[in-house]
């Protein structure tokens, strides 16, 4: 129970002893008060005197039973520690208390006292603070429940509501830095499904017992201007790092490769500053551990402004354009600042440089012109033309056909197996997908269009002019891109060893081959499909990600080497389409695997999971945090929040009964 | 102190044989009604001497003085202040509040009258008792010559303490009663609830040379010495009423400020109207009171 910010752990100890021994006190005081019966002569003087004490005495009411008085606080005393109440210095505290533990990248900073990591101190912090919520003391109070959520890009639960103590601390214990941003609503949204409680007896009612929640975090929150607190909800922050730590990193690192000479890479990185101050450092390429190149005077970054409309910070940022490097096999790209700062984790970015794609690719159906031509000018390793009764025969005969393609293109045909395969479809609606077809709309134009999607990089479909289109539903697994006012133009679906890309109209019943983005939507659709329905092959993943791979028929022994240097192994079925992960760290990770010795494919994929610093380099810690609702003030160094008071009030209870013990002598 | 059964319990005989030698006296000159014993028997030998004048015709031979006759050659007469009876009222407080005490204040007071009206009865002075108490008022009055001694004694003997107060009815009566002027001794604890200043305003001015006696028990003036301490129940003798007192010390040194304040205001009361006040302590005994303390006082001589 908590009242006036003090928590209770045995209120009703307290009561039955209050109730049992203070009317018997009362009782008893009057019963030791049996006065001396004397008869005087007068009383009149007697009366003068008391009349005269009472009126220089300056507590009157008081004077009369001051022993009661005095015996009765010390009861009260007494039956308070029994109560052993948690003073919080100002926090109030629910029954129910969550845990949010922020695991995200710039909890890695190593501004804690002791050189520690600020995830160290917040799991210091919160495990000293479950120890004191659980410290019953000398009766049986109970401690309130605990739930424990670390979030960085998603929240996950690591111990539900429980009264155990240790199940919670080893919980805290368990939890691993990561260097994922940070987002907090998902974390509320999972306790507040834990916390809601429905009562059986009123099916339609279902309450909900508001938990308090402890957030320990450096207050950098991305999504804290979203997350609203709901009516009962109360935050306590416990703010954990300096304000004054400042950071730079890498924003991010790209590649391109030079489409006369494939065999060279463009390296650009971009260099964020955190910092009030100018920062200025050199900063390195290593290509496979091996410093390859260096700038040729440190960069300047210029200082971090604070927008005082948006009530935010802009990091300064400077980008960085390495000369060519010739990378003809590919390899692991990294990108370093040449000295490290407090958040090390940013000081690095890695992006894996595959080596010149070769994709075979198979057009099967009518062979537009258009679509050959297209085809036809990519550095494609091999294309090969099938009528769609030719095609069917290949499945009929090997139902792997599919597989020994990166890319199938359906120009207006559908074969009689669509079950695996990665495949570019024009006009005719896939089959066994639940996409449905209903008929044809005329004379359309793009109504809906996700231009951020891979597909439409340097795509514009705005002029887009479309005769006529198959009217399609879109199944549950189905995800559109382009939409009409009818219904889907593009769309994309994967389940299972199935990935395609579905064009719902002909792209020669519309003006669109006609415009230069059609060129572009092809080649992003073929590298999109050959990359297995992620983006681009080249472009690292953030932490969190799920790193996607599609391995040669045959793999085997499939295990994820983490840059740690520990290898996790994967069992999967279908090494055709891999899905690992969250990477939580950044860092190259290694997917290896083992293919028969007669087949000379590769047997490791890498893949670069960088933390972008543009996101979660921040590094100085927020001293509040604002939600939508509220802001709520940090603590710092909360350790000891709440304080254990009845050995003081047992104190407090001895020392009135000596000052009663002399009061009464003074008496007698 | 032994209580009082018996007439002999008021005075004994060796205190008696005592106070054979003193006599009532009084600092105003008074017209008695008739003349007094003590005139022809301090003839000669303590007359009080007042002023001369030329003798003339007719003048007792026995009051020249001759020795200025001797000197000047001329007849002086001596004038004497003329000794009458003295007319001795004792006003015994009958309220209830006197039967406290240890000894009791009435019993010490009952002894206290009958020594004062010994002397008064032996000195041939005219002795009246009066007791007041509560709606009543007795009285034994007229008394001259030793031999109503007794009379006196059992009238004392049958006293009670009863009642409240009847202190300003007793004055107004002793004050309106034609006793003539005289000494009045009014023997109390001046413990009134309703005052004692209407009373002794009755008196004061009457003529009377008035001594205020003021009996007070041992545990009234000091009741820590005398086992009033802790959580007590005080029991008013005359009301029945209750007063709660836990007997701290602040509460006793209180208790003694209010004594001395009251017994001061009756002291000053009384100087005011002439009247002479004397704390009287029970415990006091009765012997250094009469020939010690009340010669002192100038009550008696």
């Amino acid at each position: 129970m908590t009242l006036f910010a003090v928590t209770w752990l045995a209120p009703l100890a307290a009561s039955i002893v209050a109730l049992s021994t203070i009317p018997p006190l009362v009782a008893l005081y009057f019963l030791r008060l049996r006065r001396t019966r004397r008869v005087v002569s007068s009383t009149m003087l007697w009366k003068r005197a008391t009349q005269d004490l009472r009126a220089n005495a300056p507590f009157q009411r008081l004077r009369f039973s001051l022993l009661l008085l005095l015996q009765l606080l010390a009861l009260a005393l007494v039956v308070l520690a029994i109560a052993q109440p948690q003073f919080e210095f100002g926090e109030s505290q629910s029954r129910r208390i969550v845990f949010l533990i922020d695991r995200s990248g710039s909890m890695n900073v190593n501004d804690a006292p002791g050189d520690r990591s600020r995830l160290d101190e917040a799991k210091q912090l919160a495990e000293n603070r479950v120890r004191s919520l659980s410290s019953g003391g000398i009766f049986s109070g109970s401690a309130p429940s605990v739930m424990v959520i670390a979030f960085a890009k998603d929240a996950q639960i690591l111990c539900p509501f429980t009264d155990n103590s240790a199940q919670a601390i080893t919980a805290i214990q368990a939890i691993q830095p990561t260097d994922e941003t940070t987002a907090l609503s998902d974390s509320f949204e999972l306790a507040r499904a834990f916390s809601t409680v429905t009562d059986p007896d009123k099916q339609s009612t279902v309450e909900v017992d508001a938990p308090a929640y402890e957030l320990f975090s450096d207050g950098r929150i991305v999504d804290l201007s979203q997350s609203v607190l709901r009516g009962g909800e109360q935050v306590i922050f416990h703010s954990i790092g300096k304000t004054t730590t400042t950071n730079a990193g890498i924003g991010g690192v790209a590649l391109s490769r030079n489409p006369n000479r494939p065999e060279e890479v463009q390296i650009f990185a971009r260099v964020v500053n955190w910092a009030s101050e100018p920062f200025a450092e050199d900063i390195e390429v290593f290509v496979d551990d091996r410093l390859r190149a260096i700038t040729p005077k440190p960069v300047e970054v210029p200082a971090s402004q604070d927008d005082k409309a948006l009530g935010i910070r802009i990091p300064g940022d400077t980008q960085v354009v390495f000369p060519s490097l010739p990378l003809p096999k590919g390899g692991v790209v990294e990108v370093r600042i040449a000295k490290h700062d407090a958040l090390i984790a940013d000081d690095r970015a890695v992006v894996v440089a595959a080596p010149p794609e070769s994709l075979r690719v198979a057009l099967v159906g009518r062979g537009a012109f258009v679509m050959r031509s297209i085809l036809e000018g990519m550095p494609l390793e091999s294309l090969d033309v099938y009528s769609l009764s030719e095609w069917n025969d290949k499945l009929k005969k090997d139902a792997l056909t599919p597989d020994t393609f990166d890319v199938v293109v359906l120009d207006d045909a559908m074969p009689d197996d669509l079950s695996r395969g990665r495949y570019l479809i024009f006009h005719s609606p896939p089959i066994g997908t639940g996409i449905s077809s209903y008929g044809t709309k005329n004379n359309l134009s793009a109504q809906s269009i996700r231009d951020e999607h891979p597909l439409l990089q340097y795509v514009n479909l705005n002029d887009i002019f479309v005769s006529s289109m198959t009217a399609v539903a879109a199944g549950g697994d189905a995800d559109v891109i382009v939409e009409s006012s009818e219904g889907p133009m593009i769309l994309t679906f994967n389940r299972g060893a199935l990935t395609l890309i579905y064009v719902t109209f002909d792209p020669m019943e519309s003006d669109w081959p006609f415009q230069r983005g059609f060129v572009n939507f092809f080649a992003n659709s073929i590298e999109w499909l050959a990359a297995g329905g992620s983006s681009v092959a080249d472009e690292p993943l953030a932490p969190g990600d799920v790193a996607k791979a599609r391995l040669p028929i045959g793999a085997n022994e499939i295990s994820m080497m983490y840059p740690n240097g520990k290898a996790i192994p994967i069992d999967e079925k279908d090494p055709s389409n891999i899905s690992y992960g969250p990477l939580r760290t950044s860092g190259v990770y290694r997917m290896n695997w083992s293919v028969p010795k007669e087949k000379n494919e590769p047997t490791s994929m890498a893949f670069a999971v960088n933390m972008n610093s543009r996101i979660e380099g921040r590094a100085d810690a927020a001293a509040e945090v604002k939600f939508a609702t509220e802001r709520v003030a940090g603590i710092q160094g909360g350790a000891s929040v709440e304080t254990a008071a009845w050995p003081w009030l047992l104190l407090a209870a001895l020392a009135v009964l000596f000052l009663e013990w002399w009061v009464w002598l003074r008496r007698v | 102190m032994n209580p009082i059964l018996k007439v002999d319990d008021l005075l004994d005989s060796r205190l008696m044989a005592r106070l054979d030698r003193l006599d009532v006296i009084s600092r105003k000159i008074f017209a008695g009604k008739i003349q007094g014993e003590r005139r022809s028997r301090r003839r000669g030998q303590s007359v009080e001497f007042a002023d001369f004048r030329n003798y003339s015709h007719g003048d007792d031979l026995r009051f020249v003085d001759w020795n200025i006759y001797a000197r000047l050659d001329r007849l002086f007469l001596k004038l004497f202040l003329e000794e009458e009876d003295l007319s001795m009222v004792i006003a015994l407080d009958m309220s209830m509040s006197m039967d406290g005490g240890n000894p009791k204040k009435f019993d010490y007071a009952r002894r206290l009258a009958m020594a004062l009206g010994y002397i008064g009865l032996v000195n041939n002075n005219r002795v009246s008792l009066f007791g007041f108490g509560a709606e009543r008022i007795e009285r034994l009055t007229s008394m001259r010559g030793r031999r109503r001694t007794r009379e006196m004694g059992r009238w004392l003997l049958d006293r009670r303490a009863e009642g409240i107060g009847g202190f300003t009815d007793g004055m107004r009566t002793i004050a309106l009663g034609g006793q003539g002027r005289g000494v009045l001794i009014v023997l109390s604890d001046f413990l009134f609830p309703d005052g004692y200043e209407k009373g002794l305003n009755y008196v004061a001015g009457r003529g009377f040379d008035v001594f205020a006696l003021q009996l007070l028990a041992p545990e009234e003036m000091d009741p820590a010495r005398h086992g009033l301490a802790g959580d007590l129940r005080l029991i008013d003798i005359e009301t029945s009423k209750e007063t709660e007192v836990t007997a701290s010390t602040a509460v006793l040194t209180q208790y003694r400020k209010s004594l001395e304040t009251y017994v001061a205001g009756l002291r000053d009361f009384s100087v005011r109207r002439s009247i002479t006040h004397q704390v009287v302590e029970t415990s006091l005994d009765l012997d250094t009171l009469l020939l010690d303390y009340l010669r002192r006082r100038g009550l008696l001589a």
